[in-house]
């Protein structure tokens, strides 16, 4: 009876988190509206763990995407705080002007965050979330394509949080699916991989916002 | 045997060494000559009111390779008067300070921008995307846009970030269009034969079902640092242009089944024509040779 009660048990594991697989591989939007996310376990380091407390069913994507919007939110916020304190940018004959800008707005937002710490947006207990993700689109591709994006990624480079993304290092290409598969930004941030860390990046400073090092799976030599 | 008479031999001799002299002065005055028959080579348009495009990509180096390019694309402007260019991306390598807009692209295309020729550029992985807001690119301030010029639409796709707002935005702009000829660019090429980067399979997998549902015509790429033209990939026809400043020499891979044709000894860069259903291209290198050429006929949309 304890053995058949077991295996019931493990089934039905095995089945919601089947289901949860199914649903990361939906656009974000789709995957994981705002109002259907259900609360995750606060401390739980492991993506799938989340997936059953207490015999009740959790989307942790969901829960993750959730607390991931309102940090780029309260982001947002200081962004456009700091965009209001510097001169409007305009489409302009004089390159000076846009550097010039550029430096200006990173400047300010780095005052109004000076002390940031890695894991403000990219929340430690969701991290695991995120690397999954990543990882599991660097599985699914071709060993082929994977040494392909990975070759194409900046190396050797030391990046940390709110400090400028260094000017004379390539943007690298996001690959579109796995962007797919990663909760949407607004407008005025974006995604990238440098060496093995996922960035998020302020478009418009020119400035890392957070940093999540070592996602990127490393290639087997 | 009766010897010939010394004041002929004489003669012969003189002669002789006219002729050798003769030949090496028009050797020397040929190497210029042939350094300026780079222009010759490029052939005038036919069509009277077609669309007249220069195609360039990879080109903000601010070198010595850059400014030779530029200067060809400007003596080719003298027999194909182009109206505008498109920029495939990497408009500015390295640092983007004030003084390197002007090394690196100011300064090469200098004669182009005084007789103002308009650019429309696409962003690369080595542009920061704040290049939008400078007028001279063309962008409006957007990272991804598009513009009519008679029959022909173009969209100035953002390879390096595809996300999903820019996709729902190309579908809708392709959906909308009633325009003859469609023709999108943008910086990393979803079909390549280079050895060093290749197709871009992540970025196919998402752009080419909205390409191939709205009858795309062509599709011009850069990333590469060669030129190649490959053969129609379920109907549509693609370029890589990146060679307009920086040369990945030999990187072609010569067994590749997508190339019609390619060419990775020197720089180059492409003058295109649109005149009625037809779309006239030259690719000429650095030193003015016309390395491909060709037309390609617009398929009316079923």
């Amino acid at each position: 009876m304890t053995k058949l009660l077991s295996a019931l048990i493990a089934f039905s594991t095995l089945l919601t988190l089947s289901c949860n697989k199914a649903d990361s591989s939906e656009p974000r939007a789709a995957a994981a509206p705002a109002g259907q996310a259900q609360p995750a376990p606060a401390a739980s380091t492991d993506p799938a763990a989340g997936l059953t407390a207490g015999g009740q069913a959790v989307n942790a994507q969901g829960a993750a995407t959730l607390e991931f919007k309102k940090r780029i939110d309260a982001y947002i916020k200081i962004h456009n705080d700091a965009e209001a304190k510097v001169p409007n940018l305009k489409r302009t004959d004089d390159p000076k002007e846009i550097s010039d800008r550029e430096s200006a707005l990173a400047a300010a937002i780095m005052t109004l965050r000076a002390g940031a710490k890695p894991g403000e947006i990219f929340a430690i207990e969701y991290q695991p979330y995120f690397i999954k993700i990543v990882q599991d689109d660097f599985k699914g591709r071709s060993a082929a394509d994977r040494k392909a994006l990975i070759s194409e990624l900046p190396k050797n480079i030391k990046v940390d949080i709110n400090t400028v993304y260094p000017t004379t290092l390539p943007l690298e290409t996001f690959p579109p699916a796995l962007l797919r598969k990663l909760p949407d930004l607004p407008p005025e941030l974006e995604y990238r991989i440098v060496a093995r860390s996922l960035i998020l990046r302020d478009v418009k400073a020119n400035l890392i916002v957070d940093i999540l090092r070592d996602v990127v799976p490393t290639i087997p030599s | 045997m009766k010897r010939p008479p010394v004041r002929f031999v004489v003669i012969c001799w003189a002669l002789l060494a006219l002729a050798a002299a003769g030949q090496a002065i028009t050797g020397q005055q040929r190497a210029p000559a042939t350094a300026m028959s780079a222009a010759t080579e490029v052939q005038a348009p036919i069509g009277k009111d077609s669309v007249k495009f220069l195609v360039i990509g990879d080109s903000g180096t601010g070198d010595r390779a850059q400014n030779e390019t530029g200067a060809q694309m400007w003596q080719a402007h003298s027999v194909f008067p182009y109206e505008f260019a498109i920029m495939l991306g990497d408009n500015l390598y390295g640092s983007e300070r004030p003084q390197d807009f002007v090394a690196k692209f100011e300064r090469p295309y200098k004669p182009l921008l005084d007789a103002n020729i308009s650019f429309y550029a696409a962003l690369g992985n080595h542009d920061d995307p704040n290049q939008r807001y400078y007028k001279n690119f063309g962008m409006g301030g957007k990272r991804y846009y598009t513009y009519q010029k008679k029959d022909v639409r173009f969209y100035a796709l953002d390879s390096n970030y595809m996300d999903q707002d820019q996709q729902k935005w190309l579908e809708e702009e392709l959906k909308n269009s009633n325009s003859k000829w469609k023709i999108a660019y943008f910086h990393h090429p979803i079909y390549s034969s280079g050895g060093r980067h290749g197709s871009e399979v992540d970025l196919r997998s998402i752009v080419e079902p909205l390409f191939i549902k709205y009858n795309l015509n062509v599709v011009f790429a850069g990333h590469e640092h060669f030129y190649e033209r490959l053969k129609p990939q379920k109907g549509i026809n693609y370029f890589t242009a990146g060679g307009s400043a920086k040369l990945r020499a030999g990187d072609i891979v010569g067994s590749s089944a997508l190339t019609a044709k390619g060419f990775d000894t020197e720089q180059s860069f492409m003058v295109v024509e649109i005149d009625g259903d037809v779309m006239r291209f030259q690719t000429i290198s650095k030193r003015g040779k016309r390395v491909d050429s060709g037309e390609i006929r617009r398929i009316p949309n079923s």
